[in-house]
């Protein structure tokens, strides 16, 4: 318990001194933000031209696919604002500088993660409740306190999930020299996060469900909302699978870490 | 010519360094490839009707999934690598090489082009034939798609180099790429077929240069557009966008010397 | 005195792949590849006391990196053991890592963007460093160095004095036991290179901390160590006090000399090929064994041929002793 408090306390320090420093970098603050506006009204474009040409998708109205999104984009918020530093990993193991990180007396994959935070995820975050709450009330799906833990509770463990994902990614270049192409795999694989995972053949259903399971990143704990009636085991069992998955992604980058001995002499 | 050649040569060596790199480049295409069917025949399937805007199941799926192949062979990261360049410097050293900047840069990323083409456009075109059992024609055809071809890459790389200059001024990589891409895979149709746009917004797009990148050469492999027309608008597409960027490269660089960077 | 390091016929190997060149050997190389085990650091053994300063030496890629990450728990070895304060480094990564501090000459170890003060702020708690002992070490760094200009400046618009200066007060903050420094001094003016060798040295008294410098600054040995260790090839060549390796060569003496006209050390090597002979900012020195030639001997051969317009005669130089060593160890 006392670590959590030193941890978080660190935290705390860490992000209020990150924001500071990129507030000194106010031009690229401000691109960065617009350029991620962009990409979501970019997101929602084609969603719409989509939908203007077909009405539904595998028995799913305009409404619940835009909740399934909704959820989707919160869900991603917090790999985007926390974990950003992920997409930096691979420069610093190439380069040699990664071992910087090394001779801390704290969690290596805590101190790694910390030097970034990333505002911009926020604005994200925005998007993602706006549209949640829009598909909420055009779906009429009334609200109860119990709802609205459901909610909470189903979005951190999506969001665990999308984490665990990422932290694999990132983490195969302390194999793989070049490992930007996985990263920017799980990055598009993400975008489909959005669509039910019963359009898929029973064997892509079972990829997309345990070996790279971005079902559980809108799908599953989704339905707990939108089909109360029909929840299947897997949609309870989403936290536990959440959690699972990122101390599996956890334990994977400190390994890799571990193991890393840098380049050159 | 044959220095950029050397270029060309040392990018592919590079490339082929990376071995399981490139087997997972290839895998991961792949299972892309495959949610992009499955999404798409389960909305094809919803619809009740075989055609939509002109277009059946596998003219999408096509497409769609060559948008992407064309994508991945034609994405350099030519405004990440202007950028870090920028920032690090390293701009200065490639500045005082005995070759235009522009081309210079262009023929060290050809090596990639090469590699790409083979790892992943290649394979892709082949499954998607084998997938579609012979829905794509085979006939003079192709010849008009590698002509196509051949220019979108030029205006990509000239849109790509557009926004790399801008770096020179705005100090923010991530953003301002982050926006090209954005604009430029939904304007071009490569996340959905511009046949799908709804009547205003698809007259505005076909005015732009945008859809020479994708949709110009697909609508030719699909045999769905007007040849002359399309390659018209490309050449055109291709001079302009060439010309601005060198322009705007000229403009900029006196910018550098004169703030001295 | 008490030891503070420990290593015991310590190993490290590493797998190795074997490129094949040109266009088709790459292609090649996607289907089959050979590995070859290249042993970086072979059955090397020292102890180290509290309070030492020691130089470890060795030419570019002797295992001296290996060696020193291996000390600070990055890496584990193949074989041997490692006692640094009494732990396994690599069993117990964070407890070891609160008793040391690093400093890469050329690798920042702060945060970039931030303001040097906020670093330390930073790396105050992290170290969990109480109020009054990072007051009394703010206190010190204001009286060795000039430190209140550094202070409110982001780290990336420092100089790579200002950087390094402000790593190596960074690496002492938390008041650890042990220091190791990479190339300290590499990329600096001499001016620079000389306060921070005095920061280093007064830092050592001050605190007594242990510290292992590598280096290939001979000026940093010879300010700063008073013991070096030799590394090549992985293995160990010398492990002892700098006078007494000094002594081994009693019998050499550096005969210095100033040449009119161009290409002086040129000519002075084509005279004397079986010597060694460097250049100095105008001064060519050339080693002499006195037990084989006398310097006299040398000195009327170079100007039977050579305008000799200077001459000073010293005893050996550290960095000449250190080159003699890599020859010999090579050879």
């Amino acid at each position: 318990m006392k670590k959590i408090g030193f941890y978080l306390r660190i935290y705390r320090k860490i992000l209020a001194q990150d924001l500071k420093s990129k507030m000194s970098y106010r031009a690229d603050f401000i691109i960065s933000t617009i350029g991620m506006i962009f990409t979501n009204i970019a997101g929602f474009v084609s969603f719409w031209i989509l939908f203007k040409n077909f009405p539904s998708i595998d028995g799913w109205g305009y409404y619940e696919i835009l909740f399934l999104y909704g959820f989707s984009l919160i869900s991603l918020t917090p790999v985007q604002c926390l974990f950003d530093n992920n997409w930096s990993l691979r420069n610093y193991v190439y380069s040699g500088d990664f071992i910087k990180y090394c001779f801390r007396p704290i969690n290596l994959f805590f101190y790694y993660q910390s030097e970034v935070f990333d505002v911009k995820g926020l604005g994200q975050l925005a998007f993602g409740v706006g549209t949640l709450v829009y598909s909420w009330i055009k779906l009429g799906l009334g609200f109860s306190p119990l709802m609205l833990l459901k909610v909470i509770v189903f979005l951190v463990t999506a969001s665990l999930v999308m984490i665990a994902l990422q932290n694999a990614a990132a983490a195969t270049c302390f194999w793989i020299v070049n490992s930007f192409y996985i990263l920017d795999l799980t990055l598009k694989f993400k975008d489909y996060a959005k669509y039910p995972v019963t359009i898929f053949s029973p064997l892509f259903r079972f990829i997309f469900t345990f070996l790279m399971p971005i079902a559980f990143i809108a799908y599953y704990p989704s339905l707990v909302i939108l089909r109360p009636d029909a929840v299947p085991l897997l949609s309870w069992l989403s936290p536990v699978f959440g959690l699972a998955f990122f101390y599996l992604s956890y334990k994977l980058w400190m390994f890799g870490a571990m193991k890393y001995s840098g380049t050159g002499s | 010519m044959k220095r950029y050649l050397t270029l060309t040569r040392a990018g592919v060596l590079e490339a082929l360094q990376f071995r399981l790199s490139m087997l997972i480049m290839v895998a991961g295409n792949l299972l892309y490839l495959i949610v992009v069917y499955f999404l798409w025949k389960s909305i094809y399937a919803s619809a009740g009707t075989e055609i939509v805007n002109g277009m059946t199941f596998t003219d999408t799926l096509i497409y769609l999934v060559l948008a992407t192949a064309l994508f991945n062979f034609m994405e350099m990261y030519t405004v990440w690598e202007i950028g870090r360049n920028i920032q690090t410097g390293k701009i200065v050293l490639d500045l005082l090489k005995p070759m235009d900047y522009r081309r210079y840069l262009f023929w060290s990323f050809s090596g990639s082009f090469v590699t790409q083409f083979f790892f992943t456009f290649l394979p892709t075109f082949i499954v998607v034939c084998a997938v579609t059992k012979g829905a794509i024609p085979m006939g003079i055809n192709m010849l008009y798609f590698a002509v196509s071809v051949v220019m979108a890459v030029m205006i990509n790389y000239s849109v790509d180099f557009i926004v790399g200059t801008i770096c020179l001024y705005t100090e923010s990589i991530w953003g301002v790429n982050i926006m090209k891409q954005v604009v430029v895979l939904l304007l071009s149709g490569a996340t959905v077929p511009i046949a799908f746009f709804p009547e205003p917004l698809k007259t505005v797009v076909y005015y732009l240069p945008f859809q020479s990148i994708y949709n110009a050469p697909l609508t030719l492999l699909l045999n769905s557009g007007q040849v002359l027309e399309t390659l018209g608008i490309q050449l055109f597409w291709c001079a302009f966008m060439t010309i601005i960027s060198r322009l705007f490269w000229r403009v900029s660089l006196r910018q550098i010397t004169v703030n001295g960077g | 005195m008490s030891k503070i390091i420990e290593i015991q016929n310590v190993s490290k190997e590493f797998k190795v792949l074997n490129r094949r060149e040109g266009l088709k050997g790459s292609i090649m190389d996607l289907f089959s590849r050979n590995y070859k085990i290249v042993r970086a650091v072979d059955n090397i053994s020292m102890d180290i006391n509290q309070g030492e300063i020691v130089g470890y030496l060795g030419p570019n890629g002797a295992g001296k990196s290996t060696t020193i990450k291996m000390m600070t728990g990055v890496l584990e070895p193949t074989s041997g053991g490692i006692l640094v304060n009494g732990n396994e480094p690599y069993r117990n990564r964070t407890k070891n890592a609160q008793e040391i501090g690093v400093v890469f000459g050329q690798r920042s170890q702060l945060w970039w963007s931030l303001p040097l003060i906020e670093s330390f702020k930073l790396l105050k708690d992290i170290y969990r460093v109480g109020d009054a002992e990072y007051n009394g070490m703010m206190e010190m760094y204001r009286e060795l160095v000039d430190i209140e200009g550094l202070l409110h400046k982001p780290v990336r618009q420092m100089s790579l004095g200002q950087r390094t200066l402000s790593d190596i007060l960074a690496a002492f903050l938390h008041d650890p036991k042990i220091v190791f420094l990479d190339e300290p001094t590499i990329g600096l003016d001499v001016s620079m290179k000389a306060k921070i060798r005095e920061l280093i040295h007064a830092l050592n008294k001050e605190k007594n901390t242990t510290v292992i410098l590598t280096t290939h600054d001979m000026g940093d040995v010879d300010a700063l160590c008073r013991r070096i260790v030799i590394i090549d090839k992985g293995k160990m060549l010398y492990d002892n006090d700098i006078e007494h390796l000094k002594s081994f060569f009693g019998s050499y003496r550096t005969l210095k000399i100033r040449v009119d006209g161009e290409n002086s050390i040129e000519n002075v090597r084509a005279e004397l090929p079986d010597f060694m002979v460097s250049e100095q900012d105008e001064w060519v020195s050339v080693l002499v064994d006195e037990e084989k030639t006398t310097v006299m001997d040398v000195l009327n051969r170079l100007i039977k041929t050579l305008d000799v317009r200077d001459m000073r005669l010293e005893e050996i130089s550290t960095e000449d002793v250190i080159k003699k060593i890599y020859e010999e160890g090579a050879a």
